[in-house]
């Protein structure tokens, strides 16, 4: 139960120390007086400032995919290229990513060396799902969620002619680069296209393979890099490398002609409508992450892809207005199967 | 060489740093024993844990796991074939602190000094390599012996399943960086458990680059700046015995019958082979 003191609304009553009324009332007669119960006290209030208990570790850097601003920093230490990655979903882009870390774990790839990452943890985290100690039965890769910003993946590459260059490659999902098909002002938000050296275009040789679903993948897939070069979000004189993913099914498709007539169309097609803004356009076939390797190699085709990335952008001025950008028949590298790499 | 010499000692769990000190200290004491390095002279501190260590190793023993909570510092002062002298120190770390720095991606306070050290030993067992392997391989290899793989519940993915290459590098990375840099520093790479390794015919720096060929690519980069050199290391010489589980084993009673104890020891440099556990020591106090 509380306890219960008077106190005196008169400022010049002592009520509350003597225990007399200044005007003379028997206590409790007094018409100033007030009770004043315990719960009117207000309770001292806690320290704002918490207990700090001494840190007894130091934190280190996570080893993640880099976001924009960490991303940046890094990019001003070294020589270094950014490296748009960009398809619809399920072309292969965090497959091709992996595939790239992944190919450095057995070797140098035609004389580029790793030189260092700062993003370990995440090319471990993207790698797993096409490694043993995964127990998964097909490789398989997770999806980047839609929506969320973009990170980077970043690589140190040493070459003996060049020294060392920092490369750092973008990672989004493909449904967000979709969505500019449908309001080019979502383009407004892909900072990591304007700030690309080299533009990566992935295309699904699976679904390309696919009767069904070919049609969509021609339509689609072009019309990503329209938007793009309309709503200026690639600058002028970056180079375009259309990369024709998981040669794999490709190979082992009964379509594999029609795939590489249909490919060889779009790589002309995008190379005909942008030859104005674009540097240079250079096609590429990969299996980077295959399901086996029956038909094709392991990372087959990565290592041309990554010197490509190193290259420096040509000067704009050197871009002559009109003239088609070059570009090569992809017959030649659907039967290359990598031997002799 | 003068003065006091800071080594540290790094490397994964079982990597074998508490064996290489433990050879190190009965060699640089045993009598006779031809080294680049030697034991000068007892300094004040305690050598209760090094003596134990030593005594264990000549047994036969295998070494107990370092104990998990932070370093056991050693000194040892000794004195190069011109009578040079220097103190050199080593902290005897758990490797758990290192896979720490990995998965937790923390540091303990404790291993900061350690960790600065200019002169750097990093072990890798040769025999415990985790090597990345992949399943579209693993897939083909099964079709054409004509297997069907089990279909087993997916691992998710947790830092401890890495390759050791990649952790290795990134633990490099690490003292180059950030609160651990000092600039450059020198590295004795030791590939342990060498008598496990050597039957494949190659020298240290091929086992480097054949079965850790993203830490070869790095430091061979030269991105960071590392003074590096590459030995294959036996401190054993071959199977020790675990007390604890009764173990007698005939390759353990061999290296016990060998004339000295140091004669179990094998460092290889290229195709230089010694029994001197000194040399990378040497090399890296210059």
């Amino acid at each position: 139960m509380a306890t219960q003191q008077l106190t005196c609304g008169n400022a010049d009553c002592n009520l509350a120390s003597d225990g007399k009324c200044v005007e003379g009332y028997e206590i409790g007669e007094c018409p100033h007086t007030e009770s004043l119960s315990l719960e009117d006290i207000p309770e001292a209030e806690e320290s704002s400032t918490p207990l700090v208990q001494p840190e007894t570790t130091i934190a280190l850097a996570s080893g993640e995919a880099l976001e924009r601003e960490d991303a940046s920093v890094l990019q001003r230490r070294n020589v270094s290229r950014s490296i748009g990655l960009i398809g619809p979903n399920d072309a292969g882009k965090t497959s091709l990513i992996a595939g790239v870390f992944d190919l450095f774990q057995v070797g140098a790839l035609a004389g580029a060396q790793f030189a260092g990452s700062s993003t370990l943890i995440g090319f471990e985290r993207v790698c797993h799902l096409a490694r043993v100690a995964s127990q998964i039965s097909v490789p398989h890769t997770e999806r980047t969620s839609r929506g969320a910003e973009p990170t980077f993946f970043h690589l140190d590459v040493h070459q003996e002619q060049n020294g060392l260059i920092s490369v750092f490659i973008s990672d989004r999902s493909g449904e967000d680069y979709l969505a500019v098909n449908d309001q080019i002002s979502q383009a407004d938000h892909f900072f990591e296209i304007r700030r690309a050296d080299c533009i990566t275009l992935l295309v699904n040789g699976a679904q390309l393979a696919d009767s069904k679903l070919r049609h969509e993948v021609k339509a689609t897939t072009p019309q990503i890099v329209d938007a793009l070069i309309e709503a200026g979000a690639i600058r002028k004189g970056c180079r375009l490398a259309i990369v024709l993913t998981k040669k794999d099914s490709v190979m082992a498709s009964t379509n594999r002609e029609r795939v590489e007539r249909d490919f060889n169309g779009l790589v002309a097609s995008i190379s005909r409508a942008h030859a104005a803004s674009l540097g240079e356009v250079k096609s590429f076939v990969v299996a980077a992450s295959p399901k086996e390797t029956e038909h094709v190699t392991k990372g087959e085709g990565v290592a041309d892809l990554l010197l490509y990335w190193l290259q420096p952008n040509l000067p704009v001025a050197s871009i002559s207005d009109g003239e088609l950008p070059k570009f090569e028949r992809m017959i030649d590298l659907l039967t290359d199967t990598g031997a002799g790499k | 060489m003068t003065g006091e010499r800071h080594i540290s000692i790094i490397g994964l769990p079982s990597s074998g740093k508490t064996t290489f000190l433990a050879a190190l200290w009965h060699m640089v004491r045993e009598a006779g024993a031809n080294t680049e390095l030697s034991f000068d002279q007892l300094s004040e501190g305690n050598y209760e844990h090094l003596n134990a260590l030593a005594k264990r190793w000549r047994f036969g023993l295998i070494q107990q796991r370092t104990q998990v909570s932070g370093a056991r510092a050693v000194t040892m002062r000794l004195k190069d074939t011109d009578g040079r002298k220097a103190e050199v120190s080593f902290p005897d770390l758990p490797g758990e602190d290192f896979s720490q720095m990995w998965e937790r991606r923390e540091l303990d306070k404790g291993m900061l000094e350690t960790l600065k050290a200019p002169l750097l030993v990093l072990m890798i067992n040769g025999d415990t390599i985790k090597m990345p392997a992949w399943v579209a391989e693993w897939t083909t290899l099964a079709k054409r012996i004509g297997s069907k793989p089990a279909t087993k519940e997916i691992v998710d993915w947790k830092a401890e399943v890495s390759p050791t290459q990649v952790k290795v590098v990134d633990l490099l990375q690490m003292l180059m960086s950030g609160d651990l840099k000092i600039g450059g520093r020198r590295l004795a790479l030791l590939i342990s458990a060498w008598d496990e390794v050597e039957g494949e015919g190659q020298t240290p720096a091929q086992v480097l680059q054949s079965k850790l060929p993203l830490l070869s690519q790095y430091l061979q980069s030269g991105r960071d700046p590392w003074t590096w050199q590459v030995w294959g290391i036996s401190a054993q010489g071959g199977q020790y015995e675990d007390p604890d589980k009764d173990e007698n084993f005939a390759e353990t009673e061999r290296l016990r019958d060998l004339e000295r104890a140091s004669d179990r020891i094998k460092v290889v440099e290229e195709a230089c082979v010694s029994s001197d556990i000194t040399k990378p020591l040497k090399w890296l106090i210059g």
